[in-house]
């Protein structure tokens, strides 16, 4: 019984040893490739023989990169932050104020969620040359500032408390700002995680919205910015420069992937939902 | 000093997600409750006697009338500008915060100094004995401590007027007299207005200065505990209040060389004896409804006449008394006795009713029928 138990343990280990490296692979040798020389680049060896950091120079001297990199951490810090903010907000009075229309309101933002982002891509667009906005940082931030998915999120997580308790702050003096950010977020940590890793991820790896809307280069963010460098033309053609520049694009989801690792497996988990 | 007093308040549902229309949970009440007075608001589930609650907290919207406290109209002020507090049946406690935190919350939103706080939750933790529980969370604690905790967070901001939604239900029954007991002593300690809601007669009964029984959105009655028990309005708070619950027996009177009642089944037919004649007269042929308490009714061992005869269909042994259930007709009615003796099911018991003690009600309205003024007049006259 113990022996059929361990191979069964051996298995499963190998199987997912194999899964493991099969993901990682491609991570490792871009790492090893940036820093491969150009000779050395299509060698697909774990390791260069000679490693070099002339490819990060190269990008650094031929694009704004630590620049592109404020501007996405920015972007998707603000957003984060704007979409939190918003989506409790909302989800509050949705879930626990008595108005009339509340499910139709409710009803239509649903509804939103189901439109494919390319159908309002253009009407944005036209709004934000409208409101002047295009070839700002607002143009990045304004439009996610106010999610569907949080405001369903924060609904769901709201709804699961006691009214009684919303009762008892009001009762203590509480204002309903205060009820929403003293009282309820601490009790429904696990979605204000979810909903920020999310957002933040999704910020973070937009490509489509910022190509339409910035062309000033000391505004792009990194994605936008590797993505033109790559396909651009710009990085002449060389393999390793372009590595290079998306190694330093994965790089930041990766580091807060190995912090908050667990939050981000619960996350998937909870919403079934992956960017 | 804090009055409150409620003119003619209702609560009108329209059909805000609620799918049953416009519909009335509080209907058209009026009272006072005076400065330092324990009230007890009581009545069935449903009975809008937590809405009435939450109106006076300010957590639901007064539909129609009044409420004042200390003289000032209250119906557009929030809660924090009424000055109360509020202690719910399910505790309602920050979940987050230690016990310390939770009771200092309120004395933080009106910026009470960190002394000051400090030395208003020890006090309080004091008197509620709690100190041993304040740096810990409330999931830690028993349901009794976290009722405790939910108290001193009420008590701790000194408010004019305190309400209390159904405190004690969620306590197991020994729990709950110890609570009540110590409810009466923090009244007397703290000395505030208090407004009380169960739908716990026992509770309302030892509780209350005076009681409002509620039913259906209306106030029935409201009077001190035994004035409702004894000179019940109606049929609803003849019923509501007492355990067992007064027995009710259909019937009519009939004038026979006197006045008699006689119950529907006809089992039961007696003289009702010169004072009650006076003021039932003008109810002869009537539809009217007996109400006698259980232990307003007594077995008859002794073979002399009686009001009637009644089968045993079964009894129950408290130790200290014994209830005995009689069939009649299709109703039962019960018999309290204050000591236990032989009985078997299926027995001829003769009763005898306690003339005194009966109340008489009109059948289609449920309205009491006044025989004390009449009956004491008329007996002041011989």
């Amino acid at each position: 019984m113990n022996g059929s138990f361990n191979i069964k343990r051996i298995i499963t280990y190998a199987a997912l040893s194999l899964a493991a490296l099969t993901f990682i692979y491609p991570f490792i040798w871009m790492i090893g490739a940036s820093l491969a020389p150009l000779h050395e680049v299509g060698n697909m060896k774990f390791w260069p023989a000679h490693p070099t950091i002339n490819n990060f120079q190269l990008m650094i001297g031929k694009i704004p990169i630590g620049r592109s990199l404020f501007n996405s951490l920015l972007v998707a810090l603000l957003t984060t932050s704007l979409v939190l903010l918003t989506g409790s907000t909302v989800g509050y009075a949705l879930a626990k104020l008595q108005f009339r229309g509340r499910q139709l309101i409710f009803y239509i933002i649903v509804f939103t969620m189901s439109l494919p982002f390319q159908i309002t891509l253009i009407p944005n667009y036209i709004t934000m040359v409208n409101l002047r906005l295009v070839d700002t940082y607002m143009a990045l931030v304004v439009p996610f500032a106010v999610s569907a998915f949080a405001i369903l999120m924060f609904r769901q997580a709201f709804q699961g408390l006691p009214q009684a308790l919303i009762d008892a702050a009001r009762l203590d003096g509480c204002s309903e700002l205060g009820l929403i950010f003293r009282i309820l977020w601490p009790n429904i940590k696990p979605t204000i995680i979810t909903v920020a890793i999310l957002t933040f991820i999704g910020s973070w790896n937009e490509v489509l919205w910022p190509l339409i809307v910035i062309r000033n280069e000391q505004l792009m963010t990194m994605p936008q910015l590797v993505t033109l460098f790559a396909v651009g033309g710009r990085a002449d053609s060389q393999l390793g420069v372009k590595i290079a520049a998306a190694v330093l694009l994965a790089l930041p989801v990766m580091i807060a992937f190995l912090f908050f690792q667990k939050h981000f497996i619960q996350s998937m988990a909870s919403t079934g939902l992956k960017d | 000093m804090a009055e409150v007093i409620l003119q003619n308040i209702s609560k009108i549902y329209s059909d805000v997600d609620k799918h049953m229309g416009r519909h009335k949970a509080v209907d058209d009440i009026s009272f006072t409750v005076y400065d330092k007075e324990f009230m007890v608001l009581v009545g069935p589930s449903g009975c809008g006697k937590s809405t009435l609650l939450r109106m006076i907290a300010g957590l639901e919207e007064i539909s129609e009338g009044n409420l004042l406290i200390d003289g000032k109209r209250m119906n557009e002020m929030t809660p924090r500008q009424r000055d109360i507090a509020m202690v719910f049946q399910n505790y309602a406690l920050y979940p987050h915060m230690t016990v310390y935190d939770n009771m200092a919350f309120g004395l933080k939103l009106q910026n009470f100094s960190k002394a000051d706080i400090k030395s208003r939750v020890m006090e309080t933790a004091q008197l509620l004995e709690i100190e041993d529980e304040l740096y810990k969370k409330p999931k830690t604690l028993s349901g009794g401590q976290r009722q405790r905790v939910a108290i001193g967070r009420a008590i701790i901001r000194r408010p004019k007027v305190f309400l209390f939604d159904e405190p004690l239900s969620n306590l197991d029954a020994k729990l709950r007299s110890q609570m009540r007991i110590e409810l009466q002593r923090l009244h007397r300690e703290i000395n505030a207005t208090m407004i009380y809601v169960t739908h716990d007669q026992t509770e309302a009964m030892t509780l209350g200065h005076r009681i409002a029984v509620l039913n259906k959105g209306k106030l029935m009655q409201l009077d001190t505990p035994m004035n409702l028990y004894e000179h019940p309005n109606n049929k609803f708070v003849a019923g509501f209040i007492g355990s067992p619950s007064m027995n009710f027996l259909k019937g009519r009177i009939i004038n026979e060389t006197g006045l008699y009642f006689e119950n529907e089944s006809k089992q039961c037919r007696f003289s009702l004896g010169k004072d009650l004649e006076a003021s039932l007269g003008s109810y002869v042929n009537t539809e009217v409804i007996l109400g006698i308490r259980p232990e307003n009714i007594f077995l008859k061992d002794d073979g002399s006449l009686s009001d009637c005869s009644l089968e045993v269909l079964a009894f129950e042994n408290m130790g200290n008394e014994q209830l005995i259930y009689l069939s009649i007709g299709s109703q039962t009615i019960i018999v309290r006795r204050p000591q236990t003796h032989e009985i078997e099911i299926g027995d001829k018991v003769a009763l005898s009713f306690s003339r005194k003690n009966m109340l008489f009600m009109v059948d289609s309205t449920g309205q009491v029928i006044d025989t004390t003024v009449l009956s004491n007049a008329g007996s002041g006259k011989l």
